[in-house]
């Protein structure tokens, strides 16, 4: 029992890295799959598509963020063994939460936006600026997510439990 | 504040000199010349579309004959090439160029012939290898596959499934006297050639057909073993048209920029006659009319009537379309891209470029907020800049936005005292034994999230209330002193009354860990905020007559002061994207010390910082640009611009390879 907040908080930091990471990866692999049709009629427009189809790869970046932070705070990676109560170990688990939540589903939204853009991109490249823009509103939400994990996984740390 | 001063300009002139004055026109490239809206009694406009669409083909044709020289001699482009800009060219060569450009054209038709040429070999090269295939199971066969047989004999060649022997099938054949030859045999399939007498045709082939026999694929006159040296001899005569076809384009592409020449000079023509399109004529004058930027509008002027045309300037009046050129200095122009993208200033509205300009590089700077990423954005957009004088306008505007946004990450980053992330300190640790620090000019957000979100909160109220700002001076030049008051003054009394109001409250001073205001800010503030939502609700319907309506949509202008909080709010990205530069680098620069020291330490640092750090300033670089935008688009401009202006679109040289340099 005296390991079980050990694991509560690793599965918090998997969940991260695993949902968001799963997000990205769908949404990255959407975008990836628009742009290739586009790339086929007009090979120029690579550039500009790229940055589209990186747009939903963000989540995944907070996701391991997240998650990195998490296993050097209980110790798993940077060494120096931190006693993780189980009250603690859930605490860390709650706070890598909402990274791995909203992180999975805005990748994938961001994507069906990213792959809307990638049209307007085939039809007006030099609407670039929007098309940016559009999809990544939906990243707003995944930001947020990532502050209240970063702010949770901080502020746990000192806490007596 | 910097939107270009438009004058209207009416030109007349002889029709005889029309070439000549609009080629004036649009070598100087500064009239936006007004699509044709009425037709004035007496005038007429000229239809050129036949013209317009000979040089079109033309074009064609030119760029036809660039995409296959690309093809078949792709041009050999150095990486930062895009960098260079157009070749320049003088006008007198231009001048020369059109004077003999029936030539290229001759260029544009050899260099087609020339691909067309090795397309029909490289066709006629499949079809004979084809062939050669299908005759290669008959090569030992010396008799035409067609041959009906002799006066005595009938023979047959063909196929039967399966594999088969002479004696075999000659036995399967009795009584039916035959003679069977087996040519070769394949996986499935045996070639034989069957002789037989002529009168036992008929049973032969009766006999032959219930075994699956087939005629070849391929039939021909001449017998299979000469037909193949033939095709040998075809192929080697193919092959050298090939080869010459292939010296000819390598030899054209030689002239490819007389190609791009004409291309470029072909698109002048044609925008040239688009604008012929929108003169109103007579049968001996011709009438244009147009916006000039007022600065360049009496030098024009006098040119014009210098070359025999009379020109006259005005003011535009109130309901004219006027279009919107911006100027600005060489620290605010760059970001007049990012605008462009969002849209043009309308009427009454002010150009923000200045104001952005600031808020540009400070966001991004906290953004980013790595010193070295900031100082290699800095040297990489500088180095290019010195290098490459003959820029494109757009491009060198990015390249000096993103040079002064590295310098602010540069500033930001050794505020925050992170220069690749901690690498310093963690470089010193694993290799020199002793850890150095480069300690933060100001804090480290990670070691201090609190301070730094309510810091990006403090800039997101200056941006907010700047943008607020902006809107009140804008109403207040339009002389319209109440609005200002009430969508302005009271949302500054509402919303600066309850920040103060939260400052001073107990709730606030614990989560931020701060002293709270004096109580009396929290009176004030109370009051000031209460003053403003009164008068939000008492005026936020104004326009409507009926009361109830006017309380009702007051009542929902004030529910906006939730907008208020979720714009203050998005400015916590700010840490956010500033937390993930940092920390990010932090793992790279942990993972790279994994090894820990010694010479294989050290190459294993250095390929996981150069990937890593790579990757991260890609990533980040992109993540700070676009919410940057965000910020500018969504928080800033949401509060005063609403950018429905049309940009100034000069009738000009829009050439693609060439720039035409001005002679003075």
């Amino acid at each position: 029992m005296d390991q079980l907040g050990m694991a509560l908080a690793l599965l918090g930091a998997v969940l991260a890295a695993l949902l968001a990471g799963i997000g990205s990866a769908i949404g990255v692999g959407m975008a990836g799959q628009a742009a290739a049709g586009v790339v086929t009629e007009d090979p120029g427009k690579f550039s500009k598509l790229l940055i589209l189809q990186l747009l939903p790869g963000t989540q995944g970046i907070y996701g391991f963020l997240i998650a990195f932070l998490t296993l050097s705070q209980i110790g798993v990676i940077g060494g120096g063994s931190v006693e993780v109560s189980v009250t603690k170990g859930m605490l860390y688990l709650l706070a890598c939460l909402p990274i791995a939540f909203v992180g999975l589903w805005s990748a994938i939204r961001q994507a069906k936006a990213a792959v809307s853009c990638i049209g307007l991109i085939a039809k007006r490249p030099d609407q670039l600026g929007k098309a940016i823009i559009l999809p990544a509103m939906v990243e707003t939400y995944a930001i947020l997510a990532l502050l209240v994990s970063i702010l949770a996984v901080f502020g746990i740390t000192p806490l007596a439990l | 504040m910097a939107i270009v001063q438009m004058q209207r300009i009416r030109v007349c002139g002889l029709r005889r000199q029309r070439k000549h004055i609009l080629e004036l026109l649009q070598r100087r490239g500064v009239v936006e010349i007004d699509e044709p809206d009425r037709e004035e009694e007496g005038f007429e406009s000229v239809d050129m579309s036949s013209q317009r669409s000979a040089l079109e083909k033309e074009l064609r044709l030119a760029q036809e004959a660039l995409q296959l020289l690309q093809e078949a001699v792709p041009e050999k482009k150095p990486l930062l090439s895009p960098l260079a800009g157009r070749k320049q060219l003088t006008e007198q060569e231009l001048i020369d160029f059109r004077a003999q450009s029936a030539k290229t054209v001759a260029l544009a038709k050899r260099v087609l012939a020339a691909a067309r040429e090795r397309e029909e070999v490289r066709t006629a090269l499949i079809r004979l290898e084809t062939e050669e295939e299908a005759l290669a199971p008959w090569a030992a066969l010396d008799v035409p596959l067609r041959s009906r047989g002799t006066r005595t004999t009938a023979v047959f060649a063909g196929t039967l499934p399966g594999s088969w022997t002479q004696a075999a099938l000659e036995g399967r054949a009795e009584p039916l006297p035959i003679s069977a030859e087996i040519v070769s045999e394949g996986q499935d399939l045996t070639c034989v050639f069957v002789v037989c007498l002529k009168k036992d045709r008929e049973e032969t082939e009766r006999f032959l057909r219930s075994l699956g026999f087939a005629a070849p694929a391929a039939a021909g006159k001449t017998p299979p073993s000469e037909r193949r040296k033939a095709i040998a001899q075809e192929r080697a005569a193919l092959g050298e048209r090939e080869e010459k076809a292939k010296a000819e384009l390598e030899a054209l592409a030689e002239q490819r920029g007389e190609l791009q020449l004409l291309a470029d000079s072909l698109t002048m023509r044609i925008e040239k006659y688009h604008m012929i399109d929108r003169l109103q004529q007579t049968k001996h004058t011709f009438l244009l009319a147009g916006y000039v930027p007022a600065a360049a509008g009496p030098e024009l002027a006098r040119e014009l009537e210098e070359n025999g045309a009379a020109a006259e300037l005005s003011a535009p009046s109130a309901d004219d379309d006027v279009p919107v050129l911006l100027k600005n200095n060489k620290f605010t122009e760059p970001v007049e891209g990012v605008l462009e993208s969002y849209s043009m200033p309308g009427k009454g509205e002010i150009d923000p470029t200045p104001v952005m300009a600031v808020f540009y590089y400070v966001l991004f700077g906290m953004m980013l907020s790595d010193a070295a990423y900031g100082l290699i954005m800095v040297i990489a957009c500088g180095l290019c800049l010195l290098k490459f004088k003959n820029m494109e306008p757009g491009m060198r505007k990015s390249l000096r936005m993103f040079f002064f946004c590295g310098i602010s990450t540069t500033f930001w980053g050794f505020l925050y005292g992170s220069f690749f992330g901690d690498v310093v300190s963690a470089f010193s640790k694993t290799f020199l034994g002793q850890e150095v620090v480069l300690a933060p000019l100001w804090f480290a957000p990670v070691d201090d999230p609190m301070r730094m979100l309510l810091f990006s909160m403090l800039v997101g109220i200056i941006q907010i209330f700047t943008g607020l700002a902006l809107c009140a001076y804008q109403l207040l030049r339009q002389k319209r002193v109440k609005d200002a008051v009430y969508d302005v003054a009271f949302w500054y009394l509402l919303v600066g009354g309850l920040i103060f109001a939260l400052l001073s409250s107990d709730m606030f001073a614990q989560i931020a860990d701060m002293d709270k205001l004096p109580a009396v800010f929290g009176t004030v503030g109370g009051a000031c905020a209460a003053v403003g939502a009164v008068g939000i609700l008492l005026t936020g319907g104004r326009e409507s007559r009926s009361p109830v309506k006017r309380l009702l949509k007051g009542a929902y202008a004030l529910y906006n002061v939730t907008g208020y909080l979720g714009d203050i709010l998005s400015y916590s990205r700010l840490l956010a994207l500033g937390l993930a530069t940092g920390v990010i680098a932090e793992v790279i620069n942990s993972m790279a010390v994994m090894i820990g020291g010694g010479v294989v330490g050290f190459i294993a640092f250095l390929l996981i910082f150069l990937v890593g750090h790579t990757v991260n300033i890609g990533i980040n670089l992109l993540g700070a640009y676009v919410h940057t935008n965000r910020l500018q688009f969504v928080e800033f401009f949401g509060k005063f611009y609403s950018g429905d202006g049309r940009k100034f679109t000069p009738f000009a040289d829009h050439t693609k390879y060439f720039k035409i340099r001005e002679e003075k």
